[in-house]
Formats: C-alpha cells, structure tokens, sequence
C-alpha cells in the first residue's frame, strides 16, 4: 500500500469518535512474520489502519488471518520467532509520535507504554493472572510501574477500579486469587487489571470468545460503559462477527495477514464488497423460519507455508477472475465515503499491464 | 491450616507402623541369622564352635523365639530409645548412630544446598535461552551428571585431586585434626575436605535438578500471564523472578522432602570409596553381616526421614502455593 491511500483514508473519516483528530494510533504497512524450520509464515503481510482517540475499531477475521499477531505487533510482546520486518506503528503519545515498530522490544520506551497508554485484554481470564498472586497485588502492581504513588494510594485505586468494573466486594476481592472467582469476576478483574493506569487504548484480543454468552454479554456491556465513562480508544479483535456489529464504529477485515475490506460497520455489514466478507456474512446462521443451512465459504484455508499468489482468497473465491487475482495482490479501492476493498471486482486491474 | 498439619501427622503414625513391620520381616527374610554367620565366620578361621556356644549366644540376642515376639520387643525397646546392640561393632547402635549420623547430614546438607546452587540457576538459563549454546552444553553435562555412576565421578575426583595436590582426601578430616576437639580451624579443615564428596553425592541431583527447572519454566514461560504481565510494562527480569519462576519452582519444593533420604543412600558407595565416616557404609556392613539391630534401626532412621522431609515439602509448598492453601 502507498501512503497516498492511507492519506486518502484519512481524508474521509468514518463516524465514531472524534473526526477532526489526529490518529492516536496508526499502522503503515505492518508486516509480521514468524520464522521456523518449517519456513517463514508470512502471518500479517502488509497491514495498515488507523484509530482515533475514543473511537472502537474491531479486526475481524478466521483464525489465522494474523487479527492476534497484529495487536501483539503493537505492544512488541511477538512470541520469540516473530519479528515485525517491515512497517511502522506510529503511536502519539500526547507529546511526539513514536514509532513502536522500531523500538527496542523490551526496552523503556515500550515498557513505559505498556499497560500506561495501551493495555490490553485476552482471551481467557482464569489465565491471565498469575495463580499464586492475588488479583490486588498484580493491579497494584501496574499501578505502581507507571505512577509515582505509595502503595496505600495504589490500593485505593484499585479497589476503585475494581468498583468501577462491577465488582461486588472491592475491599474484599483485592484480596482473593482467581480460583476464588467466578467466572465473570475474573474477567471484571481482567478488564480492571487493563485499565489501571487509564490507558488511552485499550486492545481487546478475543475477550468473549472462551466465556459462555451471558458473560459474552456482560463482557460487552462492560466494555462499552467502561469506555463511556473513561474514553478511551478500543480495537475489539474476534472472530465474532456479532460481537463487531454491537460494539464497534469501524471494522477491518483480514484473510491471511491482508486487510480485505475496511469500512463503517454500517457499511460493511449492509453492503459487503468483497467476496470474502459476503462469504463470511452468508456463513452466520440466520434465525428467518424454515431456513436452517448456512452457507460456508468453498474450500479450505491454504497452509501458511504454501500462499496463493496474488490475492489471496482467490483459491476460494466465487468470483474469481482466471488471468488476474493470481497475478498480484490487488490495491485498496474506495467503494464509498471510508469503505475501501481490496479486490480487483472494484479496479486496480488497469493497473496490471 | 493447624488442621492440615495435624492430620498429616496424625496419617504418619500407621505409616510409621508400617515401614517398622516391613523393615523387620525383610531384614529377617534372608535364612539364617547373625549367631550363623559369625560362626560361619569363626569356622572358617578354622575355629571349632561348641552347640552350647550358638545356643548361649541365640538366647542372648533372642534369637530363637517366633518373630512377632522378637518384633514387639524390638519395637517396645525402640520407642523408647533404646535401639539395640550391635553385633558386629559390639557397641549399642544408638552410639553408632550418634557418630555417623551427624557427618552424613552435613554432607546431605551441603550436597541438598550445591544442588540448588547449581541446579536452579543453569535451570533458569536453558530454559530462558532455550536451543542456544549454553543451553546444549549444559543438557550434555546433565546427561552426563545422571548417567555417570557416583562412585566412579569419586574414583575419577580422588585421581584428580591427587594429581594436582599430591594429597589423597580420605575421610572428614585431615589425621591430625582427627581428635581435636571441634572449633574454628576444625570446621575449616572439615570445609576443606567436605566439598568433594558433597558435590559428587549432589551431581546426579544437580544434573535432574537442571532437567526439573528447565522442564518446568518452559512449561510456564508461554503461558497467559506471562504475556499479561509483559503487556502491563513489567520489566523482563522482575517478571521472571516474580511469575514463572516462582511457579516453576514449587514442584521443585515438594521434592525436597524426600531428596533427604536420598542423598543419604546415594552416599554408600561415595562413602566407601572416599572412606567417610557416615551412616551408609554402616548400613551396608550391618546388611551383610545381618546385624539385625543395626540395620533394622538405620532402614526405620531413613523411612521417618522421609515422612518427616515429605511433611516439610507439603508444608512449605502450602505456605509459598496459595492454591493448595485452599484446598487442604
């Protein structure tokens, strides 16, 4: 991608937080690739998107598209074999923008924003603190990394905090470890635990996907009041769509470490472009009378160590146009007022000789 | 928690019972007796032993009565502290004991400590700088640690220490500090020998020690709160110690307990070879000899040993585990 296009994104800014400002956060090109025996995996290859203060943003996609890996490019904590190759992640820091992608992983400046300006929440809540510390002492110690305070003062907060998420007995949970609770209390806790220091974005990876659905549903009503009354900016990374349209402004979605089709949820939800995104829409099951199919996308998702050339869902897709999609990886095309897809359907194929 | 405590103790009495019984019947398994031996013994030095001779000495040390009665007789007097009389030392064995017993706790102690010293560390570094260098020379010497025989490691450690000395460290103690009485320059002299039979008692345990910890932090090193942590700017030697290392660590704990006895066991034939004045090669002996007494007080010795080292584990690991806090 070319920086006239995302400067072309810029320029026509979706709803949902504040349109006039500048990104808190902006993604050029972030490419992310695991190295093994077996090969490179190429799991995010070429990715950019911004967010805007306040704004709530998801990445949505089947496993494997590298939703994950990019919000762990972001916050610089890749398992060992990953390593960010290309790109930049410009993160504005109220005073200058930095580029987290060349940084020193662990190093100060990282650290530093960490847990302070981005936080982040995953997947299972039993897991995410350790079993043989207690909740308090792992969010008061967050706490007290990023804040000159005493320790009293960072008890305090965090009881506050912990009333703030929900939490029954503050006073008294501080006190307990995980196993002692439930499991909507420990993603309370989690979610506690993220916005200790009041980040300014918060990047929640697969939250509801290991909880059952009234804790989904809790989770996300949490989320968005949390975010009412404290602000910040959130990027809700699934697999479930669902949990895309209820909670976020814009969402991106990416097939095999490539953004496909970006938008309002408005706009990619009512009107899919890409092929890939229609599938993925038409595979929800649908609750109409008399109707109990869904309809999967064809095929199978290629190995990683053996892509398609060209665009990527070509292998799969319905609309595949034999002489082109192999050839290259087609351009983002605006399809409308911040909807862009990438799909030779929409142009760029004049741009092929 | 008091509770817990408790009941562990109270579960070690038939325990206790039960390794006394089955400590005897074994030592009683093997035909014969210590009165046939030493006269078979006496015979072959050609001696002629009169009937009257056996049957006087059978009935001195009970011999000839049913086994329960000789067991209950043993136990009553064991309990209250009287152990028996050697038949090969000719010295009551609660004074044999006495003598020997403190060196091997001092080497155990010291092995148990080099174990943890050495073992944890190198631990730590395969596991965090996992298929690097340093982590495939030291799975080498592990290997090497628990495949290779103690007593060939004290063999090859006399050999070498000879050959850059000139001195040959037999026993504890250099000969003219033998019967000094103990103080500063006796503890530096036992220093001065202890470290070579501790270090080779503890270079199998040091070696699975190694193995343990690697095993162990690479199971905790990708797990969720390890990333959460980093996630919430911890700095990366602070996490380690604080988080998976911690967690590592506890089934390390729980062995302690029963690495006691172990090392204990694992001294014979360091002992032997290095001529140690310890409580294993007295085992041995009292074994071939079937002196009854002895070896039946020093199996009995070893098996509360390791009750006791496992109530220890069970205790520290509740104390440093919350999760077992809860649970008992």
């Amino acid at each position: 991608m070319t920086a006239a296009q995302t400067g072309e994104r810029e320029a026509t800014a979706p709803p949902g937080g504040d349109a006039a400002a500048d990104p808190l956060l902006s993604v050029r090109n972030l490419q992310t690739h695991f190295f093994s025996r077996e090969g490179v995996v190429k799991a995010v290859d070429g990715v950019s998107f911004d967010i805007k203060p306040g704004e709530i943003l998801g990445i949505a996609g089947e496993s494997g598209c590298g939703k994950s890996v990019t919000s762990q490019s972001i916050l610089r904590i890749l398992p060992r074999n990953g390593k960010i190759v290309g790109g930049e992640i410009l993160f504005d820091n109220g005073e200058s923008s930095v580029d987290l992608a060349a940084e020193e992983a662990d190093g100060r400046v990282l650290r530093d924003i960490r847990g302070k300006e981005i936080a982040m929440i995953f997947q299972e809540p039993m897991t995410s603190f350790s079993p043989v510390h207690t909740i308090g002492d792992q969010i008061i110690e967050t706490i007290r990394i990023h804040q000159d305070v005493s320790k009293e003062e960072a008890h305090e907060q965090a009881v506050e905090m912990l009333r703030r998420v929900g939490m029954p007995n503050p006073a008294r949970n501080i006190e307990e470890y995980t196993f002692n609770l439930s499991g909507g209390m420990r993603q309370r806790a989690m979610v506690a635990l993220s916005l200790s220091c009041r980040p300014k974005l918060l990047i929640a990876d697969e939250p509801t996907t290991a909880v059952d659905v009234t804790i989904q549903a809790q989770m996300l009503e949490l989320l968005r009041d949390i975010q009412a009354d404290l602000g910040m900016a959130i990027i809700m990374i699934t697999h479930d769509l669902g949990v895309i349209a209820e909670l976020t402004d814009r969402v991106m979605i990416m097939y095999l470490g490539k953004e496909v089709e970006h938008g309002t949820v408005e706009d990619v939800f009512h009107r899919p472009q890409h092929p890939y995104t229609r599938g993925l829409l038409a595979s929800i099951p649908k609750m109409e009378p008399g109707r109990v199919e869904i309809e999967p996308i064809e095929g199978v998702v290629p190995s990683p160590y053996a892509m398609p050339t060209g665009c990527k869902f070509h292998t799969r897709c319905p609309d595949y146009i034999a002489g082109v999609c192999e050839k290259q990886d087609p351009p983002l095309t605006a399809v409308g007022p911040g909807h862009e897809v990438s799909c030779y359907l929409y142009g760029g194929r004049e741009e092929l000789e | 928690m008091l509770i817990y405590i408790l009941r562990r103790v109270i579960v070690m009495i038939p325990v206790t019972i039960l390794i006394s019984v089955i400590g005897f019947i074994i030592i009683q398994a093997p035909p014969g007796d210590f009165v046939s031996s030493y006269i078979a013994g006496l015979e072959a030095q050609g001696d002629i032993i009169e009937p009257e001779l056996i049957d006087s000495l059978r009935a001195r040390y009970g011999l000839g009565e049913p086994i329960y009665v000789q067991y209950w007789r043993w136990v009553s007097n064991f309990v209250e502290g009287d152990l028996g009389y050697s038949m090969i030392y000719r010295e009551p064995v609660v004074d044999i004991i006495a003598q020997r017993l403190p060196s091997s706790f001092t080497i155990s102690l010291l092995s148990l400590i080099l174990v943890f010293v050495i073992g944890i560390p190198i631990g730590v570094l395969s596991a965090t700088k996992q298929y690097s260098l340093a982590d495939y020379t030291f799975t080498v010497i592990g290997f090497l640690g628990v495949a290779t025989p103690n007593f060939l490691l004290a063999l090859v450690g006399l050999w070498l220490l000879f050959s850059w000395t000139g001195t040959v460290s037999i026993g504890l103690y250099s000969p003219e500090m033998q019967n000094a009485p103990f103080g500063l320059a006796k503890f530096l002299d036992l220093l001065s020998h202890i470290w070579l039979p501790a270090l080779i008692v503890g270079t199998a345990g040091t070696a699975e020690l190694i193995r343990t910890m690697r095993a162990n932090l690479l199971d905790e090193l990708p797990k969720q709160y390890v990333t959460v942590a980093r996630a919430r700017g911890v700095k990366p030697t602070k996490l380690l110690y604080k988080y998976p290392l911690r967690i590592a660590i506890n089934p390390v704990i729980s062995t302690v307990g029963w690495l006691l006895p172990v090392l204990v066991e694992g001294e014979v034939l360091v002992s032997l070879v290095l001529g140690l004045p310890t409580i294993a090669p007295v085992l041995l002996d009292s074994l071939l000899q079937q002196d009854m007494f002895l070896a039946t007080s020093i199996i009995m010795i070893l098996g509360i040993l390791t009750l006791v080292g496992t109530l220890l584990s069970d205790i520290l690991l509740a104390i440093v585990d919350p999760r077992i806090r809860g649970a008992v």
